[in-house]
């Protein structure tokens, strides 16, 4: 099976601080795949990586045969303008165009657009696939009343495939917490991506609302997306992820299906740590 | 039909699926939804600008009502840069400038034709946009105002300096609109009615661009381009995680906002016919953005009401004399106090329009979750399976 995002080795470090070290991993097409690790093992600093948002200091990310971390010629260093040119956005690849490649992601803590609807925060995420030039907009044209009205049609039947059944023109704010993270997936899924990245999606969620984000899931997944998923609940990984990537300290310490992750020895050791006494003996 | 939308989205690997059923049309009449009501509301501001000559043509009323309009255009500029995008603009009048120079230039040193000038300055003003949006707008909120602050700055004190803008003097004899043997200053008869004050011309000339420019800044706000402004101006990395590039919807917001400046810019030149560097102070861009803040930024109406506050304020407060700026600056503390998110926000719903939250269905034993269920994800009951029992 080909694999549809390929971490190679991945380092990232701030001043003296390895936040990860050494990470590979591959998601293959339209599987489910859990992240997961004690607090501050770099899952979220790995996650940022991928999608574009931290420059890594070392190793390579190709997302569906494309390379997500370039490679900055050596002469540029010498001459300490790398960070000058990656902030002009060259020799890099921001986080814009690899969405646009079909990675999408949603965030730790929800980072809706406040001031928007929930219709417009739906509608503002499929900026890049749809078709609307500046003259039509300015007059008007049936061409941009045509795509006013595909935007609007295709955003509600995200709504409605994420099972959002409020009122779509109330602010997000005005939203329960459960319900802001049923948008904030419907948003990332107007992307139209092939990989869907989501940071800790069952954070703050009651039961309930766990027991539908695992059908939500297993539905995206049944559209043919694959899921990458950062999560504290084990509950909720042991019975959605097809397979577990481990972190500890921004390193991988296993990688499986949930049955074999759960006896490894290391994942154990990092969650319930040695019995000291018993190393003692 | 489907073959229409599938044309105006492009080709993309993943299509939601078909929503559940179709929502009904929503009401267009004028007390039905806002969007008629404010539509309503734009025809009769239209028809107000366009009778107000024909009530009172003096040549007081019509030069306070033109450089109101003028500053109706400044402030729907800067409202895209502010209100849209959420970029703090302190040198928003140099792009006034420019407007205003390079009009004035083209048409008096070089003795270009007025149209000719119009095209000369649209262009200055994108230019100008990239010049300083490009390298600036890496940054972010106070940096960004600081930098504009002073590119504001740098504008006026090099027309200040050169030789080309006539030094502290300014540019005078700045021509009127013609076209070919017909120009602005020979008068001309409206339905019977005689108007042989240039400044009526002028008056109509911006009262056209002004309803060209507020009714194109606001479509362009809800169109997909003014989607990434406001998805920028509520959360960067989100709105870039969301496949819009920031980088280029803050650019063409500030080329936006600097087309609208130097249209207005170039209004003030030809009704004005002299312009000079002290028309171009510190004081003004915080005017601009005053207004903007005052009638509720992202706000069409709010922004109209805060610009006509703002210009005929201290007009209608002349007879307090020395009295009128303190009188101006407690009614705008006043006016803050009351309504801080602004006169007329952005997010304002007509009171009889106004919606509540539908109720969330209530608690039922059909609802509840058998608490064996609780337990089943991970063999230690949820606190949730708790919750009933405290109440």
């Amino acid at each position: 099976m080909s694999a549809l995002l390929e971490v190679r080795d991945l380092r990232l470090q701030f001043g003296g601080v390895t936040a990860v070290d050494g990470l590979s991993f591959e998601v293959r097409a339209g599987e489910i795949l859990a992240v997961i690790g004690p607090n501050g093992a770099g899952k979220t600093s790995a996650f940022n990586c991928i999608s574009g948002f931290y420059l890594p200091t070392a190793g390579s990310v190709v997302f569906d045969g494309k390379a997500i971390v370039r490679t900055v010629p050596r002469i540029w260093r010498r001459l300490g303008l790398v960070n000058l040119l990656q902030s002009f956005g060259l020799y890099r690849v921001i986080p814009s165009r690899v969405t646009k490649w079909g990675m999408a992601r949603t965030f730790q803590n929800l980072r809706l657009f406040r001031e928007l609807s929930v219709l417009e925060n739906v509608t503002t995420a499929m900026h890049a696939n749809l078709r609307e030039g500046f003259w039509a907009t300015l007059l008007h044209t049936p061409g941009y009343r045509r795509a006013e009205a595909a935007c609007v049609r295709e955003a509600r039947g995200w709504l409605d495939f994420v099972g959002f059944e409020d009122d779509e023109q109330l602010y997000v704010t005005q939203l329960p917490y459960g319900e802001q993270r049923r948008v904030e997936i419907a948003r990332a899924l107007a992307t139209s991506p092939k990989l869907l990245l989501l940071d800790e999606p069952a954070a703050g969620l009651n039961f309930n609302e766990k027991q539908a984000l695992m059908r939500l899931i297993r539905k995206i997944r049944g559209l043919g997306v694959a899921v990458v998923l950062i999560e504290h609940d084990m509950g909720l990984v042991m019975e959605l992820a097809e397979r577990i990537v481990v972190l500890n300290y921004g390193k991988e310490i296993a990688d499986g299906a949930p049955e074999d992750v759960k006896r490894d020895p290391a994942v154990i050791e990092a969650y319930l740590g040695v019995d000291e006494s018993e190393d003692a003996r | 039909m489907v073959r229409d939308l599938d044309h105006a989205l492009k080709h993309v690997s993943l299509r939601a699926p078909a929503p559940r059923f179709e929502r009904p049309r929503p009401p267009r009449g004028v007390f039905t939804s806002q969007q008629g009501f404010m539509r309503a509301l734009g025809v009769g501001a239209v028809l107000l600008v366009a009778v107000l000559p024909f009530m009172d043509a003096s040549r007081y009323t019509m030069s306070i009502a033109t450089s109101a309009l003028i500053y109706v255009m400044l402030c729907m500029g800067l409202n895209v840069v502010v209100g849209y995008a959420g970029l703090l603009d302190l040198g928003y009048i140099a792009f006034f400038a420019v407007g205003a120079y390079i009009s004035g230039i083209f048409t008096t040193v070089l003795g270009w034709p007025m149209w000719a000038a119009l095209i000369a300055t649209i262009v200055a003003c994108v230019t100008a946009g990239i010049i300083i949006g490009a390298p600036t707008l890496r940054l972010r909120s106070d940096y960004l105002a600081i930098v504009t602050l002073g590119f504001g700055e740098i504008i006026r004190i090099t027309a200040n300096n050169l030789k080309i803008t006539g030094g502290p003097s300014g540019i005078h004899g700045i021509p009127t609109w013609s076209f070919g043997p017909w120009s602005f200053d020979d008068g001309f008869n409206l339905f019977g009615i005689d108007f042989p004050e240039r400044v009526v011309f002028y008056y109509f000339v911006a009262a056209v661009v002004i309803v060209v420019g507020v009714i194109g800044a606001g479509r362009l706000a809800k169109g997909r381009l003014g989607r990434a402004w406001k998805a920028v101006r509520d959360d960067e990395d989100a709105a870039e995680a969301m496949g819009i590039n920031t980088y280029i919807a803050k650019i063409s917001a500030y080329i936006i906002g600097a087309v609208w400046a130097g249209m207005a810019g170039q209004l003030m030149a030809t009704h004005l016919s002299a312009i000079s560097p002290n028309s171009f102070q510190f004081l003004y861009s915080a005017l601009i953005l005053m207004a903007v803040v005052l009638g509720g930024m992202g706000s069409t109406p709010g922004v109209i009401i805060g610009a006509l506050f703002v210009s005929l304020a201290p007009e209608l407060l002349r007879d307090f004399a020395e009295w009128r700026y303190l009188i101006f600056g407690v009614l705008l503390v006043v006016v803050m106090l009351f309504r801080p998110s602004g006169l007329w926000p952005a997010t304002a719903v007509l009171p009889w329009l106004r919606r509540t939250r539908p109720t969330p269905p209530a608690f039922t034993e059909a609802t509840a979750v058998p608490a064996s269920v609780m337990e089943s994800v991970d063999g230690t009951p949820t606190t949730d399976a708790h919750e009933g029992d405290r109440a």
